[in-house]
């Protein structure tokens, strides 16, 4: 008798520890970026954006009681270790959606897999024109949503504002050999050719190469009047210092892959009178960015840069979607999907995002100029 | 095309001298005991980071906080042997090649974790004001002070690491155990401590490189050994692995090689031609620029 009682016991509370994650239970999802390797850096950044987001809606009691845990997967802005996560996230059955990537090239890669087994992914920076055409699935359903303009949008846009307000006329164009590097220089050139502008030279770079001189030497030797610099502000902190040591001092522009702080730390002196292109100008956000930046600030350290920014809304969309849809990967594609009017749309802290038909998100472009050592907003373009 | 070759040229030796100081860390360790210690890409990146905490946290002046990162790295140097390599002295050289690959990817990451995966600058308050100026201009080439003191860093050093090896009784023992291990300790050599001198030696040029480079350029990051690495060991070969004037050599070759493709080529086959002139030398002097034609120990 004594031996059946301790059974029961043991049995009792096998059963309170195999209905424990009832109560406890949690909702994944993936955010898919480079977090070490050469772009670690970039990662980061999205990283404390989807971190403020998660962090934020726990405390509040997480979504219908269940906390939402982050599952961070490394790809190190590679597109063949993007295919590997992406496989390891669409196997893992308890992620519902995903956050990333981060970069268009890592994207491209991931999205065959995505839309193959039928798991939706919000990018908050991958721009090339290419994801548009390829995030759907057979039926024509869209998979991957981006909370970030295209790059040919971004390029025409620069090419404008290059002529309109900044009045060059001879643009040298010095670009990273990636997707991102060359869809803008794309966009750009063609804009800007048929808007008479004269383009004197075109260089590309690697990235992970910390010389830029031989490049810029030639750039310098063509005598342009404007130079548009088309990648990511890590190396063209970098391009700027030597430009200005080898004494190329023009006009130099680029696009929201320099919206970060770090750029005026690495260059210094050499980003004064840069102007920069974003989705994000958190002069023009409201009261709710406000205490975002601010929040952000006291907890990181450093000012928020668009990719923080957009990955804090990104990670809110894919969020609300899990609230009202629930936790179906199908159903979190189709709510997302159904964002697609202004009315339908999400207002996060860098302004109201909804999609069309292709998952892109109509975002407006803002310009700010590096003075004084700080980002201030420069004159838009109307 | 031709106003451009000077202020390329000199773009090229300025990255090629600091090539050669990597590079000779390389065929260093490569002359003794014949393993390529893919690490020490990794040493050079340490090196910039410790410089610049020596002057952030411990407020070193500049000079002695080079010193103090070229000691501790040398340190690194000798452990990394102790550690990854010695163990394996006797394991086939493929193993030794591995650990040394996962040593290099272990450092990278230990960084990540200390300073963070961001850029940092270079703290420019600690550097001498001078070194930013421009100290030469002529014909479109400046000089900045700094690009002098990289040249006159490097051949310092150069001089140094050659009274080193064929001046002194340790430089004669590393000469000797390059030659033949077995035959070199029976003549009383202590082989090991040779090893591990090396390793030191080779370990704080390197670290010397990594400050000069993140000095010339305001920027260091935990991957900067990477490609830097990649680059010296292509010098290395190119000049001949085992010789040390052929990777100082090697490491001008490639780093002008590198500068003339970018400017009259085109900038995309930049490595591309790097690695194109090593490939060539290799197919016509299969032991490098300045290397013997080893007859292999059998």
């Amino acid at each position: 008798m004594k031996f059946g009682w301790s059974k029961a016991v043991l049995l009792a509370c096998v059963i309170a520890l195999m209905s424990a994650p009832a109560y406890a239970k949690t909702i994944k999802i993936a955010c898919a970026s480079p977090f070490s390797g050469p772009a670690a850096a970039y990662g980061d950044n999205v990283k404390a954006g989807v971190t403020m987001k998660v962090e934020e809606i726990n405390a509040a009691g997480g979504i219908g009681g269940a906390q939402v845990e982050v599952v961070w997967m490394d790809e190190l802005c590679d597109p063949k270790e993007a295919n590997t996560v992406a496989s390891k996230i669409a196997r893992d059955e308890e992620i519902v959606g995903i956050v990333g990537h981060l970069c268009s090239s890592a994207h491209l890669a991931a999205l065959p897999t995505y839309t193959r087994t039928g798991i939706a992914a919000i990018s908050p920076t991958a721009t090339n024109v290419a994801i548009s055409d390829q995030n759907k699935d057979r039926k024509g359903l869209v998979w991957s949503f981006r909370d970030v303009y295209r790059d040919d949008f971004q390029g025409k846009f620069l090419a404008r504002y290059a002529k309109e307000v900044l009045n060059v006329t001879k643009v040298a164009v010095f670009y990273e050999n990636n997707d991102y590097g060359i869809g803008l220089k794309d966009a750009f050139v063609g804009e800007a050719k048929a808007l008479g502008l004269s383009i004197v030279g075109e260089e590309a770079y690697v990235k992970g190469t910390p010389d830029f001189t031989p490049q810029l030497t030639k750039l310098k030797a063509a005598e342009p009047d404007g130079i548009f610099l088309s990648g990511y502000y890590n190396e063209g902190a970098l391009i700027a210092s030597q430009a200005k040591k080898i004494g190329l001092d023009v006009l130099k522009f680029g696009a929201d892959g320099f919206d970060n702080m770090d750029y005026i730390k690495l260059a210094g002196d050499a980003a004064e009178g840069t102007y920069i292109t974003t989705p994000f100008l958190a002069s023009e956000a409201g009261p709710e960015a406000q205490k975002f930046l601010a929040d952000f600030k006291a907890r990181y350290n450093r000012d928020v840069d668009y990719m923080s920014a957009n990955a804090y809304d990104a990670a809110g969309i894919l969020l609300l979607a899990i609230e009202k849809a629930g936790a179906d990967r199908a159903k979190i594609r189709e709510y997302m999907a159904g964002m697609n009017s202004p009315e339908k749309g999400y207002t996060g802290v860098s302004g109201l995002t909804y999609f069309d038909e292709h998952g892109d998100a109509q975002k407006p472009a803002f310009v700010k100029v590096v003075k004084n050592g700080e980002m201030l907003p420069a004159q838009q373009l109307k | 095309m031709l106003e451009q070759l000077l202020p390329q040229l000199v773009n090229g030796l300025t990255l090629g001298v600091i090539y050669a100081l990597i590079a000779v860390g390389y065929t260093m360790v490569y002359g003794v005991i014949e393993l390529i210690n893919f690490a020490h890409g990794e040493v050079y990146m340490f090196g910039a980071f410790l410089c610049v905490t020596f002057i952030t946290a411990v407020g070193m002046p500049f000079y002695l906080a080079i010193v103090a990162a070229m000691l501790c790295c040398a340190a690194i140097g000798m452990f990394l042997d102790l550690v990854a390599y010695k163990p394996l002295r006797k394991a086939p050289r493929l193993a030794a090649l591995i650990t040394a690959i996962g040593m290099s990817i272990f450092l990278q990451n230990l960084a990540m974790v200390i300073w963070g995966s961001r850029p940092l600058p270079f703290v420019q308050e600690a550097v001498p004001a001078y070194l930013n100026e421009t100290a030469l201009s002529f014909s479109g080439v400046y000089l900045t002070w700094l690009q002098l003191f990289i040249f006159g860093v490097t051949t310092t050093m150069m001089i140094g690491l050659m009274l080193i090896i064929t001046r002194t009784r340790i430089g004669t023992a590393m000469r000797a155990l390059a030659q033949n291990k077995t035959a070199a300790s029976l003549m009383g050599i202590n082989v090991n401590f040779v090893i591990a001198f090396t390793f030191a030696l080779g370990s704080a040029m390197g670290a010397v490189a990594g400050i000069l480079v993140s000095v010339y350029y305001n920027s260091l990051y935990p991957t900067m050994g990477y490609v830097a690495g990649v680059k010296a060991f292509a010098a290395a070969v190119l000049g001949g692995i085992g010789s040390v004037p052929g990777a100082m050599l090697g490491g001008i070759v490639l780093g002008v090689a590198e500068a003339l493709g970018a400017g009259y080529v085109s900038s995309l086959y930049r490595d591309g031609v790097a690695y194109a002139v090593m490939i060539a030398v290799i197919i016509f002097r299969p032991s490098g620029l300045l290397g013997k034609a080893v007859i292999d120990k059998a």
